[in-house]
């Protein structure tokens, strides 16, 4: 469980992280979202106690990061897996990691091994793959069996393998009750993965919702419809309320009606329908959508102010 | 009287106990570089040689000493020249320390499983120091026996029982052992390995060149020279007396270990 209450972070003029409040909730994959610059990094700092924050604070577990003890055994994260000294070996910087947080030795072979890293356990680090190095810190984070888990970008740098392995590793952790907080700032791993969203645009956290909600919410279904008559489709469609958008390879985009109405007042006028398919609305479309609004917002608000309190 | 408190969060572990696990991890992580036992090697190896060649070379010039020269000169202090490569090269390692995390951002591993971040700098310190020793003394009986049978030739040996040889081999490994904290100090304060390496360079060895043109009484303070003055056994001109430069480095190990934990604790990771 990760809390936080009006977290900010400003470097002189800049403000990094602006008045984020939000809680991370057990037994789900929330997904951490926004473009690159826009606050995760920072804000993930700041829950681990590395970064203090200008104003706010965040809780995890119901307590500050550096309150925590042994905070290895509540929290386990990952945020940059080439941030690690090279002349050791895997299962020896696993081992200075359990000692900091009187964690048996053992572990460190389960986690290796649960990685799939045991084969270069003796290796130096400084030769492995960025995939490997992903795959030691996410053994790093497990170390100590944390009830919270926290991952900046972890598929950076993987293969399809590796992503599909770190998706269903996600997923399994959050089955088992724990906090899983994932940033990422690609849209479409988040929409496989997360069950829930935060996201985040310059240092502001514009939604909080789950996936499904987020994707509903924040854009609308369209067909793309090709007709042998595309005049005529458009202006009966038009009359049935809908928006129509033509595209430069003769298609239209059509919102505001379904698949079957379109089909419908095409043979009502015997047109000739060459292509009619439905789009589901996109997490990325969303995205966009709530981003553009989140403009808007600024300049409403800037202006609001002037008047206000 | 007495009074009852509750509390809902589970007890922290004694403040022993978070002692001796910060220690451990610092001992596994100096422990499992292998750049460390082979700087430790690269110590020894120079650091005996460079013994041996001040020897020969004092012998090479004793016909050309005067009987006065003869007198105070110093024959286990010259074998024990190596204390100042010791201080250089484990001085680096213990920069390293530091340093190392910094610049490849491990720091941030470091903290977030020990957020007690003084503590994590003072458990560096204590390690790099009780690593310097070992080796450092080594370093000192190895030199010492071999310069020994150098200076035998001229009958100006003296025997490792001789009243102050120990002690200067002792304070030696002391005066090392100082200098690493001095170093851990200086990693956490410039956080970058060149450059910090480069001042504790110039601070010990500095004292050798730049110190030239200090007042006597100046230069005698600088580390430097404190940790040659540590391994004298005839009180001579323009070095502490061993004891006191122990005292001195140790003012410096303080200062620059307390600025240091003062500046992780506060900024940014």
């Amino acid at each position: 469980m990760i809390e936080a209450q009006h977290l900010t972070k400003r470097y002189g003029k800049t403000v990094a992280v602006d008045e984020a409040s939000f809680a991370v909730r057990p037994g789900r994959v929330t997904g951490f979202l926004g473009p690159n610059g826009a606050g995760k990094s920072t804000t993930m700092r700041m829950i681990l106690g590395l970064d203090t924050p200008s104003s706010g604070s965040v809780l995890v577990n119901g307590k500050p990061y550096r309150e925590l003890t042994d905070p290895l055994r509540s929290v386990g994260a990952l945020l940059d897996a080439k941030a690690i000294i090279g002349g050791r070996s895997a299962a020896s910087h696993l081992a200075w990691l359990a000692d900091s947080n009187g964690i048996a030795r053992r572990r460190v072979t389960e986690v290796l091994e649960l990685v799939g890293l045991s084969d270069v356990a003796g290796k130096r680090v400084g030769t492995f793959s960025l995939g490997m190095n992903q795959r030691l810190g996410i053994a790093a984070a497990l170390l100590g069996d944390p009830e919270t888990v926290m991952f900046d970008e972890p598929i950076n740098g993987l293969d399809p393998d590796g992503i599909l392995w770190i998706r269903n590793l996600m997923k399994s952790l959050a089955a088992q009750g724990r906090t899983v907080f994932l940033s990422s700032h690609l849209m479409s791993e988040m929409a496989q993965t997360a069950d829930h969203l935060l996201v985040i645009a310059r240092g502001r956290i514009i939604a909080d919702a789950s996936t499904d909600e987020f994707v509903n919410r924040n854009s609308t279904p369209s067909v793309r419809v090709r007709a042998r008559q595309p005049a005529d489709l458009a202006a009966a469609l038009t009359r049935r309320g809908a928006l129509v958008e033509r595209c430069p390879d003769g298609a239209m985009i059509v919102t505001g009606l379904d698949s079957a109405a379109i089909g419908g007042a095409a043979s009502a006028h015997d047109i000739t329908l060459l292509e009619l398919a439905a789009h589901g609305a996109s997490l990325e479309e969303a995205f966009f959508e709530l981003t553009r609004d989140e403009t808007d917002y600024h300049a409403g608000q800037l202006a609001g102010t002037s008047q206000g309190a | 009287m007495s009074a009852t408190t509750y509390t809902s969060t589970p007890a922290r572990p004694a403040r022993a106990t978070l002692i001796s696990r910060t220690l451990k991890a610092e001992w596994t992580k100096l422990r499992t570089l292998p750049s460390t036992w082979r700087t430790a090697a690269l110590t020894l190896a120079m650091g005996i040689g460079f013994g041996v060649a001040v020897a020969f070379s004092e012998v090479s010039q004793w016909h050309t000493m005067t009987a006065q020269q003869r007198q105070v000169f110093d024959p286990a202090s010259a074998s024990m020249s190596g204390v100042m490569i010791a201080a250089v090269v484990l001085g680096a390692l213990a920069v390293r320390t530091v340093t190392a995390e910094y610049s490849t951002g491990m720091i941030r591993s470091t903290f977030s499983a020990m957020p007690a971040r003084r503590l994590v700098l003072a458990a560096k310190a204590a390690i790099a120091a009780a690593f310097a020793f070992p080796v450092t003394l080594l370093g000192n009986v190895a030199g010492f026996e071999l310069g020994q049978r150098i200076f035998a030739g001229q009958h100006a040996a003296v025997a490792i029982g001789h009243p102050g040889v120990l002690r200067a081999m002792f304070f030696g490994a002391v005066a090392v052992s100082l200098v690493a904290v001095i170093g851990v100090g200086i990693g956490g304060l410039i956080r970058h390995t060149a450059g910090a390496a480069t001042i504790l360079s110039l601070i010990i060895i500095g004292g050798l060149t730049v110190g030239q043109f200090l007042p006597a009484g100046w230069r005698q303070y600088m580390p430097g020279i404190a940790t040659q003055a540590a391994v004298t056994v005839h009180r001579s001109a323009g070095l502490l007396r061993p004891g006191t430069a122990i005292v001195v480095l140790a003012v410096y190990a303080a200062i620059a270990l307390g600025a240091a934990a003062m500046r992780v604790a506060h900024r940014d990771a």
